[in-house]
């Protein structure tokens, strides 16, 4: 069966590749892009097949088990946008595009001068043989890097500002995983691109895991009543706990003055860092509409894009106006 | 270290076979069923990072081994003892054994090899680094770094003169083949080709390089002495890679489009296609098996390997692989001219 599926999969993919693909690229003199296209056509595909895994399974939990009765799911559109920019590969192209030549220069310059930027493998040679141990150090210290990423995104006043777009969903959903201002995608972009050339790349070819982790993602933000029980909610970020993270009144303590439970797949780095909160209760989601700029923009793309670089500006000026004083 | 292989006891009891009896004449075996097994074909998919292990006999996959992250290309070393992996993003070179699919050593510190070369005389070792736009010469008796150059864009494949004295790489993205002189080590020449040129191959009489150009499909003629196009050969769409058959005359040359895949048949003497066979998933690398009667080619886009009967000119038998596969080998295998 999962041959059949495989060579379902390929007949798709080569289609695609075949008469959407390949023709514009060798007019254009674009073949050598073919290799790259064929990735891009398969991350497509593996989208499109993660979007449908995470609709079947999430969907019909929000449906029969919703923990916020909405009037209507108007809200949850540009969510919907978002996540079919993100995870059909549209965003991830554009941020490829954008800091591809700038890491590949840096990269190709360091290598000129035999420096080989290090990797895991190389301090443990036996991560080698095991490549899916490997996957999985990769995933914790990548989750880690990811745990920083956002927990200074939440302090940093200009970063915030950027990442607010993510928390001032009033109707989180499935959808609003990948609700994230384009600019704050491309520093997560740099972010990992940095970590990779400081350990390496994770095994390339879990696809599947890593399906399975975008499922858990979508997971997290679902509007539904799930627990993982006493210690599930402690080992996977769960929707109640990252509920926690989206809460329009955050609990009370010095340690949550930024917020609270950053993690994306493990809370551990929370429990470590001090920042977890394990609340029974199910909280209101977003942020006080005095943080917003244009709170009737909310729904609008374009409109939360220039909400965020407008933000954004505004505390780069505050920054350096409080500093000259 | 080894590389976990997973197989059957079955099938380990007939790849040992395999290994006993390789060695002795294979060409005698030719056309006989009870004939000593034909061995092990091993496919690397690169984006699984493993290699497939191929009965040849039954056409069906009796193991695998785990290579390494992002392995790009496979290549013998000189004496067929072993078979080269490039890692590109781990920065090494695993050698397996050909006749049993078992790790042998790793070269660590080979940065980024994509493409490798060992030149006629076994003096160099050459590898490309096609995403970082760098050729490597590396003194091939110890893998010492010799010389490094920039060679923009993208290097691809490599051929070499029978002196030695040449290393010519397609560099794909910037159409043009670059000459380094092995005795400087420099740059000597570069000369515009068509569109995205790939695979290169030297005719067996020294005179013209053969280029396969992906963008337009046909294979270009080149008398590199002069570094003068001589002929524009068509074959078909994406035409990217050349193997010879292995009579010092005819080469295939792998055209990679998905659904319209082939491979064309190149008489190296009158630079014309003599024969087409229609093989899908996106050929790529080739193998010839040593009584010339079974093509095999990694279809890349396809997942699989694909054999073709030479006698019959049609595709024999398919086999199911892993992702991406890039680059085949078998010690049962014809000459390499
Ligand atoms: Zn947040
Ligand atoms: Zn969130």
């Amino acid at each position: 069966m999962f041959q059949q599926f495989l060579d379902t999969f390929v007949i798709v993919q080569g289609w695609l590749l075949d008469h959407v693909v390949q023709p514009p690229l060798l007019a254009l003199g674009l073949g050598s892009y073919l290799e790259v296209a064929f990735d891009g056509v398969e991350f497509f595909l593996y989208g499109v097949l993660q979007l449908s895994i995470a609709y079947l399974l999430l969907r019909p939990l929000e449906h029969f088990r919703p923990l916020e009765h909405w009037a209507d799911r108007k809200a949850v559109r540009v969510d919907v946008l978002y996540t079919f920019l993100d995870r059909l590969g549209i965003v991830p192209l554009a941020v490829f595009a954008l800091l591809s030549p700038l890491f590949m220069s840096l990269e190709g310059w360091l290598r000129f001068h035999d420096i080989i930027p290090p990797q895991l493998e190389d301090a443990f040679p036996s991560l080698e043989s095991y490549p899916l141990f490997s996957f999985f150090v990769y995933l914790v210290i990548l989750d880690f890097a990811e745990y920083w990423r956002h927990r200074l995104s939440h302090t940093l006043r200009w970063w915030w500002a950027l990442h607010v777009i993510h928390h001032s969903q009033r109707q989180m959903s499935l959808w609003t995983d990948s609700r994230n201002h384009l600019l704050d995608d491309l520093i997560g972009g740099a972010w990992f691109a940095l970590i990779a050339l400081g350990i390496g790349v994770p095994p390339g070819h879990f696809v599947g895991l890593m399906v399975a982790v975008r499922i858990v993602e979508n997971l997290s933000h679902v509007n539904a009543r799930l627990s993982f029980g006493w210690l599930g909610e402690r080992l996977l970020v769960s929707p109640r706990y990252h509920r926690w993270h989206h809460a329009v009144e955050l609990p009370a303590g010095a340690q949550y003055r930024y917020g609270c439970n950053f993690a994306i797949l493990f809370p551990v780095w929370d429990r470590l860092f001090g920042t977890q909160y394990l609340g029974e209760e199910l909280p209101a989601t977003g942020v006080q509409s005095t943080v917003l700029a244009t709170p009737a923009h909310a729904d609008h793309f374009w409109a939360q894009q220039k909400d965020g670089l407008a933000g954004l500006f505004r505390a780069v000026k505050a920054t350096l106006g409080s500093e000259r004083r | 270290m080894y590389p976990r292989i997973a197989m059957s006891a079955h099938a380990i009891r007939k790849i040992r076979r395999a290994a006993l009896h390789v060695c002795l004449p294979l060409l005698l075996a030719a056309g006989n069923t009870d004939a000593a097994p034909l061995g092990l074909a091993l496919a690397l998919n690169s984006a699984d990072g493993t290699i497939s292990l191929i009965d040849m006999d039954t056409y069906k996959v009796v193991g695998k081994a785990v290579a390494c992250k992002e392995p790009h290309h496979l290549m013998p070393s000189p004496d067929d003892k072993s078979v080269i992996v490039a890692c590109s993003a781990s920065n090494q070179l695993v050698f397996f054994d050909p006749l049993t699919g078992k790790e042998q050593k790793r070269i660590r510190n080979i940065s980024d090899p994509y493409q490798l070369g060992f030149s006629p005389d076994r003096k160099w070792f050459v590898s490309n680094s096609l995403r970082l736009d760098r050729v490597d010469l590396y003194d091939a008796s110890d893998f010492t770094l010799k010389a490094r150059l920039h060679a923009p864009r993208t290097p691809s494949h490599m051929a070499f003169d029978a002196a030695s004295e040449y290393v010519f790489i397609t560099l794909q993205e910037s159409n043009e083949v670059m000459a380094i002189n092995l005795k400087t080590l420099k740059k000597e020449w570069v000369m515009p080709v068509g569109p995205t040129p790939a695979g290169i191959v030297m005719t067996p009489d020294n005179r013209y390089l053969l280029v396969a150009i992906m963008g337009e499909g046909y294979v270009e003629v080149i008398d590199w002495k002069t570094q003068k196009t001589i002929k524009k050969v068509p074959t078909d769409t994406a035409a990217h890679n050349l193997h010879p058959r292995g009579d010092g005359r005819y080469y295939f040359v792998s055209n990679r489009s998905v659904s319209g895949g082939s491979i064309s048949l190149l008489d190296t003497q009158t630079m014309t296609v003599v024969e087409k066979y229609d093989v899908p998933g996106g050929p790529d690398d080739m193998e010839v098996r040593a009584d010339g009667k079974e093509l095999w080619a990694t279809a890349r886009f396809g997942r699989r390997v694909q054999v073709v009967d030479l006698t019959t000119k049609t595709l024999k038998t398919s086999i199911p692989v892993g992702s991406s596969p890039h680059g085949v080998f078998f010690l049962n295998h014809a000459p390499r001219k």
